[in-house]
């Protein structure tokens, strides 16, 4: 006997199964905790070590990681944060940690650096409170560190007959790169961002802190201190040594200056510990002969110092619904020798151990690139660390977190411009800059009260 | 009991999907846009909006980076739409030509509209990279240049560098358009004046031309209200730079309200750019005589 269900019937028992079993499929379907890294693969990495927690302690829930460049956080954060759905935990440089923290987003995470011993561990010249700590309470756990250095072909330096880049100065440097230019006709001699954009702000700065110069002190409330002459001296140096440089520094940022120096079209850069990682797995000659060090001293001062990413995890803390489960994560990880050691060899040597252990562990040391470069990668690993600083922490002054905002507007790499592109005079250009980070105090006045 | 719809109610319910998504994804983006640029907000604390009454505006109308970038947009959308029109009529006049195998060739030119902005941006800045960049290569291969162009690195081949790039995207469109309207012109026409003695040039300026003007002026607009709007072109390719030199109005108001974080700022420099756009909309319609036909019929 056949029988007839009509459409309505149907629609109807269709509507009320759907109903029922709701429930039971949320039940059964994956939380995900969503995480944000900077691009390379370092985040997975990691991701997996929560993940190896989540499995074991929280069934049902997934951490996935998401790439995010730095300079995109701002972006993503505030459009999430308007959303309601943060991601669980983020990696981050330090200049915007503090300004999250200080604008009252992020949860304390005291307890995961006592969990995980983090004031013990960390690399000698590091301290937890590098890495986002305002106002006495811990909102980072450190996670990595990378510093800017100088990144030199010993083969163009020997051609051109200069001494020890250890012992360089900034005229050594400018004469190094002269020599280089005219010994290999086509190459640059020196490299570095210049365009408006987080590395030309990077690379910038390192030149003002070692002349003496600050953006804002923070022993004097955060006064602006831009314009002083200090400033204005790094930027002239800047011009000149633009002239060993490829004309399109000017709109250089991150990946323009590993190709020039991967691509042996320059003889000498700034840079991170990428450029070393590339040229091991692109360009073998280049890695041979590439050696890194520390940032050429100023004459005057002697200082010298690396704009350090000085990178930690952070929490959003309204509407985030991992917090728990992400703070036990993090320490099952960070507590695993074998985890930081993956961690660190993710993208070598990028990744710079903030712990002794991770950095002292047998893995790490197996790693051919530390095999072959054991000199240069103990810098980038841990002897640059005392020369470490950013514009969340110039010249280790104290903690500022009016720095991210100044990323946001890439004022210090604007100046250069002005100079460069637009040939106005360097004392205009600073003093243009300087308004500009008077602006923001004013704007943000309410962050450093 | 049958429910039965008048057609007049009909017509509005089919009507209704579009009015509803109309109102949703237009007019409401709008009208929060408006009302954002009378408040302070900050994205970072959403909850906290003061009224600040007209102190966004002030602040973008007394910024100089502002006007500078009105004025690069200015030059950025004028010979974009220029060159588009102007190429993008020739190409379609080519394509009319009734040739073996020209229907490939009119498919094969939409390829650079078709292909997402993000792909060929990231593409030219190679092409374009004056240090290993394709383009320099071959030219100094071919020994038409003796050193490297600085193609994005100097502010005014960085501006025409940008300029290329959106000519080279969007003239498929102009093609398009142009095209479907000369395959609509009688040919009798066309005889006609060839039996009168016109020449190529006489029956294009006396015939295509004044056959071509209306549509044209859509095209112009359309072009110019997209092009001035413009935003991941530049960003992507030069990000405004180098300095501010290809910064455009779109770029302002994206950095204002993200890089910044002054959303009303931005929003005021996003009404702004939709009122300049309205009045030379307005006045170009105007001044081309658009639809006047129609009327005097």
């Amino acid at each position: 006997m056949a029988t007839l269900i009509s459409r309505r019937t149907a629609l109807g028992s269709t509507l009320a199964v759907t109903a029922l079993s709701a429930p039971s499929i949320a039940q059964t379907r994956d939380r995900v905790a969503r995480v944000w890294g900077e691009p390379g693969p370092y985040v997975g990495v990691f991701t997996n070590g929560l993940n190896e927690w989540a499995q074991r302690n929280a069934p049902g829930l997934r951490f996935e990681a998401e790439q995010i460049p730095w300079d995109q956080v701002y972006t993503k954060l505030a459009t999430d944060l308007a959303a309601r759905r943060p991601p669980a935990l983020i990696s981050v440089e330090s200049p915007i940690a503090y300004q999250l923290a200080a604008e009252g987003l992020l949860e304390p995470m005291d307890e995961v650096n006592r969990n995980i011993r983090a004031a013990e561990r960390l690399v000698a010249g590091f301290t937890v409170d590098d890495f986002g700590t305002w106002k006495g309470t811990q909102y980072a756990v450190p996670l990595h560190h990378q510093g800017c250095l100088l990144v030199v072909q010993s083969d163009a330096v020997q051609e051109a007959g200069l001494s020890d880049p250890a012992t360089w100065t900034w005229q050594d440097l400018l004469n190094g790169a002269r020599a280089i230019q005219q010994k290999r006709p086509g190459t640059a001699g020196y490299t570095m961002a210049l365009g408006r954009n987080l590395c030309g702000d990077y690379h910038v700065q390192q030149f003002i802190w070692a002349a003496g110069g600050l953006t804002w002190d923070p022993a004097r409330n955060f006064e602006t201190v831009f314009n002083s002459p200090a400033t204005i001296e790094a930027y002239e140096f800047i011009k000149e040594l633009y002239a060993t440089m490829p004309r399109s520094a000017v709109e250089f940022s991150f990946l323009q200056v590993v190709d020039q120096h991967v691509a042996g079209r320059t003889g000498m850069s700034a840079y991170w510990g990428r450029t070393m990682g590339r040229a091991a797995d692109e360009a073998q000659p280049i890695f041979r002969n590439m050696e890194y060090y520390l940032n050429p001293r100023h004459p005057g001062t002697g200082q010298s110092w690396s704009w350090t990413d000085i990178n930690g995890w952070i929490m959003p803390r309204r509407n985030n619904a991992f917090i728990r489960e992400s703070k036990e994560a993090i320490a099952h990880v960070m507590n695993s020798p074998e985890w930081m050691a993956r961690y660190t060899n993710s993208l070598f040597p990028n990744v710079g151990p903030v712990f002794k252990d991770t950095a002292s562990d047998a893995a790490v040391q197996r790693h051919p690139m530390y095999e072959a470069k054991r000199r240069s990668v103990e810098l980038i690993f841990s002897g640059y660390v005392p020369k470490a600083c950013n514009s969340g922490h110039e010249l280790k002054r104290g903690i500022n977190p009016l720095g991210g905002i100044g990323h946001g507007r890439n004022v210090w790499s604007q100046v250069a411009q002005r100079i460069l592109v637009n040939n106005e005079a360097p004392r205009a250009a600073v003093e243009w800059g300087h308004r500009q980070f008077e602006d923001i105090r004013r704007e943000n006045r309410r962050l450093i009260e | 009991m049958r429910l039965r719809l008048t057609d007049r109610q009909v017509g509005v319910l089919f009507m209704l999907p579009f009015l509803v998504a109309l109102l949703l994804f237009l007019v409401w983006p709008i009208a929060e846009a408006v009302r954002l640029s009378f408040v302070r907000y900050n994205p970072l604390r959403p909850e906290v909006q003061p009224f600040v009454g007209l102190d966004n505006y002030r602040f973008v109308l007394e910024d100089p980076l502002f006007w500078e970038s009105f004025h690069q947009a200015l030059i950025w959308t004028g010979w974009s739409t220029f060159f588009q029109a102007v190429i993008g009529v020739g190409l379609a006049l080519l394509l009319h030509q009734p040739l073996r195998g020209i229907n490939a060739f009119r498919g094969l030119l939409l390829f650079p509209y078709i292909v997402p902005t993000v792909v060929i941006a990231l593409n030219w800045r190679w092409l374009f990279n004056s240090e290993i960049g394709i383009v320099n290569h071959l030219l100094l291969q071919a020994g038409i240049i003796a050193e490297p162009v600085a193609w994005l690195s100097t502010p005014d081949m960085a501006m025409a560098s940008a300029i290329l790039l959106n000519v080279w995207k969007y003239t498929p469109f102009v093609v398009i358009v142009v095209l479907a309207r000369l395959q609509t012109i009688p040919t009798e026409l066309y005889d006609a004046a060839k039996v009168d003695g016109a020449g190529a040039l006489r029956r294009f300026r006396d015939i295509t031309l004044p056959q071509l003007a209306e549509v044209l002026a859509v095209v112009v607009v359309f072009r110019t209200i997209w092009t001035f709007n413009k935003f991941e072109e530049i960003f992507l390719l030069t990000r405004g730079g180098p300095g501010t030199s290809t910064y455009n109005l779109a770029l302002y108001a994206y950095d204002q309200s993200i890089a910044n974080l002054r959303m009303g700022v931005g929003a005021a420099a996003g009404v702004l750019m939709l009122l300049v756009l309205l009045v030379a909309s307005f006045l170009y319609i105007r001044l081309t005589g658009f639809g006047r036909e129609d009327r005097a019929a």
